[in-house]
């Protein structure tokens, strides 16, 4: 298939973020293609959260994101679901995940109840991603596992269009990694939005994504996944480090180390 | 004001038949107990989001600003109980601005703002002799000397807080979980905070006329502190608090009407006594 035969839901020219004086991306073009996953990868510190929230209309930017009219959706503009890397640590949050789905679903104050609709809509959207049992329970007695799910169901409860993942799969074992990944994969081929996948783990990037976006403060790299992720491409993204970086198509199961500070 | 002033009559001839003790027979305690009714409630139920935004500095900042709202409607000649809480809400502000704006921690942005204005406060007093006696009642709370135009304020308060709480909870909750998660969720994170810090700021000096500067905090934390205790939903996290309030309310003023002791300290007393049974209840409870 041509590269042009694809719906983009999202280009991005010529971006730049400045903080303090300093630029933490800059001049980064990119494309998100409908009903694709497209991994967003490089070392800490490449500005990868930074994207996401110019995505999200979070940080000032210059440079232009434009969401396109994509046919298939019927509507100007695409809705965006969001599911961050974790939540703050507050285990007494007397905070169910009921409650939690009410918030940004009910008019009436969470403290009058959650109203049936919410009840019902949480409830379908938790067994879609497996972790029904999980409605009364509080937020902070989740495992980091469940809370992932939890996040990604409430990203799923509002049928986005575009579905951004802010490393979905640190903090979790890796059993669990797996067990997520290949939900994501499912979920996503079923409901065909278009996911953006913040990754370190290029296990996780080479296994489940279409599309790769290297970066680095600025772009390295993007295109398909299995040209891409080059070993030539990856020493200019990471640097000295790359030699920490074991990768394998055959097994899949490079591993990114990568311990370099903020 | 006089026609809303009338209601108060029929209200106190109603506590008359439904509280036939001694302690509720003078006027000055039926305005106690209602001034409790209404402030604690309605700082118990901020609490809860207070709690889980952690700004319990933050309320304890506003408290002691009032010392120097106090002084300054004593230095202007302006009755001191508005120029607290005008001073109160202009501190609240000026906190929430200069973190969002700077990007420095809460607590060194109210650790700044703290310390300054009690300097301020101290400064004026020491200048100004015969100051002292008016901050007294100010420090350690005096319910028994509301005033009818206070009661007021504080019933008009009770209903703000109660309307406010309705409209903004679900945001202040969700921005208190995750910021940019809230954002995605249409969340005006600094329009929503400043509303808040704002409201605070309004029961905060509110009730510092039953309890003081220096126990104020422990109306908006306590209750909410005793609520995580034993809630697991958002729904008796309130509810638990706002009943501990009101309970703590009348019975610190009954008690203190025995025992002979300062009404407000009472109360607070009686808060952290509900603290530490929610806190048996559960030690009690099997952990999952």
């Amino acid at each position: 298939m041509n590269a042009s035969d694809h719906l983009h839901t999202l280009e991005i020219r010529n971006l730049t973020v400045r903080r303090g004086g300093v630029e933490i991306l800059s001049g980064i073009d990119a494309d998100l293609r409908c009903g694709e996953v497209t991994a967003l990868v490089g070392p800490n510190g490449a500005g990868k959260t930074t994207l996401l929230l110019a995505i999200l209309g979070q940080v000032p930017y210059t440079g232009e994101i434009r969401f396109c009219r994509a046919a298939e959706h019927g509507r100007g503009v695409p809705r965006i679901g969001y599911v961050p890397q974790s939540l703050p640590l507050d285990p007494d949050a007397p905070i169910t995940v009921l409650d939690f789905f009410a918030l940004s679903a009910q008019r009436r104050p969470v403290f009058l109840g959650a109203s049936r609709r919410t009840r019902e809509s949480a409830r379908e959207s938790l067994e879609r991603a497996g972790v029904a049992h999980l409605l009364q329970t509080p937020l902070g007695r989740l495992s980091g596992g469940e809370l992932q799910r939890v996040l990604f169901a409430l990203a799923l409860r509002d049928a986005p269009d575009i579905l951004l993942l802010d490393e979905p799969v640190s903090g979790v074992d890796v059993a669990g990694e797996e067990r997520f990944c290949d939900f994501l994969s499912k979920v996503q081929r079923d409901s065909r939005f278009s996911l953006l996948l913040v990754s370190h783990d290029l296990s996780v990037v080479t296994r489940h994504a279409d599309q790769v976006i290297c970066l680095n403060r600025r772009l390295v790299c993007s295109g398909a996944t299995t040209e891409v992720l080059t070993p030539e491409n990856l020493a200019a993204m990471y640097g000295a480090d790359a030699h920490l970086f074991r990768h394998s198509h055959a097994d899949g199961h490079g591993h990114l180390h990568d311990d370099g500070g903020g | 004001m006089k026609p809303v002033e009338s209601i108060l009559p029929g209200v106190f001839s109603l506590m008359d038949r439904l509280l036939p003790f001694a302690f509720a027979e003078p006027a000055f305690m039926k305005r106690a107990l209602l001034a409790l009714l209404l402030t604690a409630p309605a700082a118990a139920a901020l609490g809860v989001p207070l709690v889980q935004h952690r700004m319990a500095f933050f309320s304890d900042a506003i408290g002691h600003s009032a010392f120097t709202g106090v002084a300054l409607g004593v230095l202007l000649g302006v009755s001191p109980s508005w120029t607290m809480v005008a001073f109160g809400a202009v501190v609240a502000v000026a906190i929430t601005l200069v973190k969002g704006r700077t990007g420095l921690s809460s607590d060194t942005v109210i650790g700044v703002f703290f310390s300054t204005v009690v300097a301020l406060g101290i400064a004026i007093i020491s200048r100004e002799k015969g100051l002292t006696r008016n901050l007294q009642s100010f420090l350690y709370g005096d319910p028994l000397a509301v005033t009818d135009p206070e009661l007021l304020w504080m019933a008009a308060l009770f209903l703000l807080v109660a309307a406010y709480l309705a409209f903004l909870y679900n945001r202040i909750l969700l921005l208190g979980i995750h910021e940019g998660f809230a954002r995605t969720k249409g969340v005006r994170a600094p329009a929503v905070e400043l509303s808040f810090a704002l409201v605070v700021a309004l029961v905060v000096t509110a009730a510092i006329r039953t309890v003081g500067i220096l126990l104020v905090t422990a109306l908006l934390v306590i209750p909410a502190a005793a609520a995580r205790n034993v809630a697991r939903g958002a729904v008796a996290a309130l509810w638990v608090s706002v009943g501990v309030a009101a309970l703590s309310g009348f019975a610190g003023i009954v008690v203190s009407w025995y025992l002979d002791t300062a009404t407000g300290a009472t109360v607070v007393l009686a808060a952290a006594a509900c603290f530490a049974v929610t806190a048996l209840f559960r030690a009690a409870r099997p952990s999952e």
